[in-house]
């Protein structure tokens, strides 16, 4: 997958790009409007990550201008604006998500992945982790056989973690994930120690799970061997 | 007390001050014009007598043979006139109240004493006319002029209080503009219709004031949500610096965890940068209201959401839901929030074994949410700044900012739900919220 990262904040694109490199992403890097819709013009990417606040543009217009010209990239917005009016008209000109500033990076991921499942269909093997099989697209976590009955938040915990396998993820970025930025203000640590305890006595009535780590005063981590 | 009652008070009182007085001097006054009005016709009579006199002698009157006195009365004894000789010397001439006896009758009179010489003899004139019909009448006009000014007094008090009425007519809807508001972004600019001037310029006064006020509050909405803006970007950097150093496969466990309680340390920051985004945002009414949903099944995925919070801590969450609202013109996501601020405040607020109750009724007519815990309650002082921001009631708890029930206020603001909090220490706390009757 290729991504333009449009973002007049150089370090934060930086950043953006040296993370999504680690994932196998190729990035490119646009710091103003005009560069931005040259290269979207000039080039095909997959995905392009809009900052609307541009110094130099109107972010939505970049997304107008592609549409007319059968341009088949994704957009996700990033903005620190996250006014309502800005997200809804955004999501109207046909951009595929939306995220506001701060966002956690494994957040990014995440939504670039499932806006790429939808686009591409691509339909992601099952993984194996020790004892049990995880399939994405089912939403089904099998233990030889017989299915482990997990709810919403529990299956949306795994599945982050997953994806971001043998990688710490901090109990807040796994807490936005899962309850999203309006109920950012009653973030409680102690929400994720819950379901990850749930979810952990779900797997121990199947079979050990060693797999799913807690790294002691950081957060939870999936570790897996990945046979390449 | 109202102005209106005020204003026809005083009206009454002095209305009333002025008819006593009136009819306090009222008979002083009568008296004095009607016995002017007898003295004047008994000089006159006087006259015509002695001009009689001059004219046929004093003998028609009184001879030397008989008596020394004439006296004439009418039938009804209403008048009389009188001559005796006199040895008086000097001269007598005067008007008083006097009372005769005439046939065995004793009469109050106004009698005129008057004294002439015919001949060297001294004579003295009574002319008198009786005061009982006087008296009758100054009586009948007390009752007349009494029956007239309660007659006056209450028209005109009728028509006084009405005119008030009118006149400060403007000055209730101005009232009633003001009353109608809890924000100055509210206030209805319409002028109100008065001729007075002094209201229209009260008026006026008052959509001026309204209107800097709004201005300001504008302002410094705007201000709040520039700054929280230009903080996110440089959160923004840093956040991700940070979580991409946490990445590195090469780091011992302290670097790693000082990352981890830097990130801390920026998500409070961050939270605390959009809890006030989102108060700014929501007084600046920038969240639409067009959803409608059922309040029961908002509840409903709340209490999933917090149960096996609340189970861990061992506490015993329940419902009962008996009435459903669809509710319409509101925004969901700020619904959720602000049960779920209020829900998630209870958990936190109550011990191991504990009780929270989530009710949903209707009661008169009112949607009614019932959010209440036997936890560690609060006291009076706790709760009169339950809903200001930043004042957290227990400093030991690390995570959240305390600015939940904040934002759950201002929610229920924004879609006019009434908020009430009871509470005991040691009891529990109990939060209703009463959604708009015509919802």
């Amino acid at each position: 997958m290729n991504v333009l990262i449009v973002e007049d904040e150089k370090s934060l694109a930086l950043e953006i790009s040296e993370f999504l490199k680690k994932h196998n992403i190729l990035c490119d890097l646009a710091y103003n409007g005009i560069d931005a819709s040259e290269k979207i013009a000039v080039n095909l990417y997959d995905f392009v990550l809009l900052d609307l606040g541009l110094p130099d543009y109107n972010g939505l217009d970049l997304i107008k201008e592609a549409r007319k010209n059968n341009n088949e990239a994704s957009f996700i917005i990033i903005t620190a604006r996250g006014a309502v009016e800005d997200k809804v008209r955004g999501l109207d000109l046909g951009a595929d998500d939306y995220l506001a500033k701060p966002f956690a990076l494994t957040e990014l991921l995440s939504r670039i992945n499932a806006v790429a499942r939808r686009k591409f269909k691509v339909s992601t093997s099952d993984i194996v982790l020790g004892d049990f099989i995880v399939n994405i697209q089912s939403r089904k976590l099998l233990c030889s056989g017989t299915e482990v009955d997990l709810t919403k938040k529990e299956f949306d915990l795994l599945q982050y973690l997953l994806l971001n396998r043998n990688k710490v993820l901090t109990r807040h970025q796994l807490y936005e994930h899962i309850w999203g930025n309006i109920l950012d203000d009653q973030y409680d640590s102690n929400f994720i120690d819950v379901h990850i305890k749930n979810l952990r006595k779900k797997l121990n009535l199947h079979a050990p799970a060693p797999w799913l780590e807690t790294v002691r005063g950081v957060g939870y981590r999936i570790s897996i061997e990945e046979k390449e | 007390m109202k102005l209106k009652l005020k204003l026809a008070l005083f009206n009454l009182l002095s209305k009333l001050a002025f008819a006593g007085l009136f009819l306090l001097l009222m008979p002083y006054i009568v008296e004095r014009i009607n016995l002017r009005h007898i003295d004047n016709e008994l000089i006159l009579k006087r006259e015509q007598v002695i001009s009689l006199i001059s004219e046929i002698g004093i003998e028609p009157f009184i001879t030397s043979d008989s008596a020394d006195a004439f006296g004439s009365f009418n039938i009804l004894k209403e008048e009389f006139v009188s001559l005796e000789k006199t040895s008086l010397t000097e001269d007598v001439n005067q008007i008083e109240v006097a009372s005769r006896l005439i046939d065995d009758e004793e009469i109050d009179y106004r009698v005129l004493n008057y004294s002439f010489m015919v001949d060297g003899q001294t004579f003295l004139l009574e002319v008198g006319k009786s005061l009982s019909s006087i008296l009758f009448a100054e009586q009948n006009i007390r009752h007349i002029v009494l029956l007239f000014l309660i007659f006056i007094v209450t028209i005109t008090f009728f028509v006084d209080v009405l005119y008030n009425n009118l006149l400060l007519r403007p000055l209730h809807s101005i009232i009633k503009k003001l009353k109608k508001i809890p924000d100055p972004a509210l206030f209805d600019k319409t002028p109100v219709r008065t001729s007075t001037s002094d209201f229209r310029r009260l008026d006026s006064a008052l959509t001026e004031l309204m209107e800097n006020i709004n201005s300001l509050f504008r302002k410094e909405k705007e201000i709040t949500v520039n700054i929280s803006h230009e903080l996110l970007t440089p959160v923004s950097v840093l956040r991700s610096k940070l979580e991409n150093l946490l990445l590195r496969e090469d780091m011992d466990e302290e670097i790693q965890n000082k990352i981890e309680e830097s990130l801390k340390t920026l998500h409070r920051l961050q939270t605390l940068v959009n809890s006030l985004l989102m108060i700014a945002r929501i007084e600046s009414h920038q969240y639409l209201r067009e959803d409608t949903f059922s309040i029961k099944e908002v509840l409903q995925d709340i209490i999933m959401e917090i149960k096996p919070i609340a189970e861990d801590s061992g506490i015993t969450l329940r419902k009962e839901i008996t009435d459903e609202l669809q509710y319409s013109k509101a925004n969901r996501s700020l619904i959720f929030s602000m049960f779920y601020n209020v829900l998630n405040n209870s958990v936190k607020n109550t011990p191991s074994l504990g009780e929270i109750l989530v009710k949903c009724n209707r009661l008169h007519g009112n949607f009614n949410v019932e959010i209440s815990d036997n936890g560690i309650g609060m006291t009076e002082m706790q709760k009169s700044r339950l809903f200001s921001r930043f004042k957290m009631k227990d400093k030991s708890s690390s995570d959240g900012t305390g600015i939940g029930l904040a934002i759950a206020k201002t929610i229920a603001d924004f879609h006019k739900i009434e908020v009430s909090v009871t509470s005991e220490p040691s009891k529990g706390t109990k939060f209703s919220f009463i959604f708009p009757g015509n919802s």
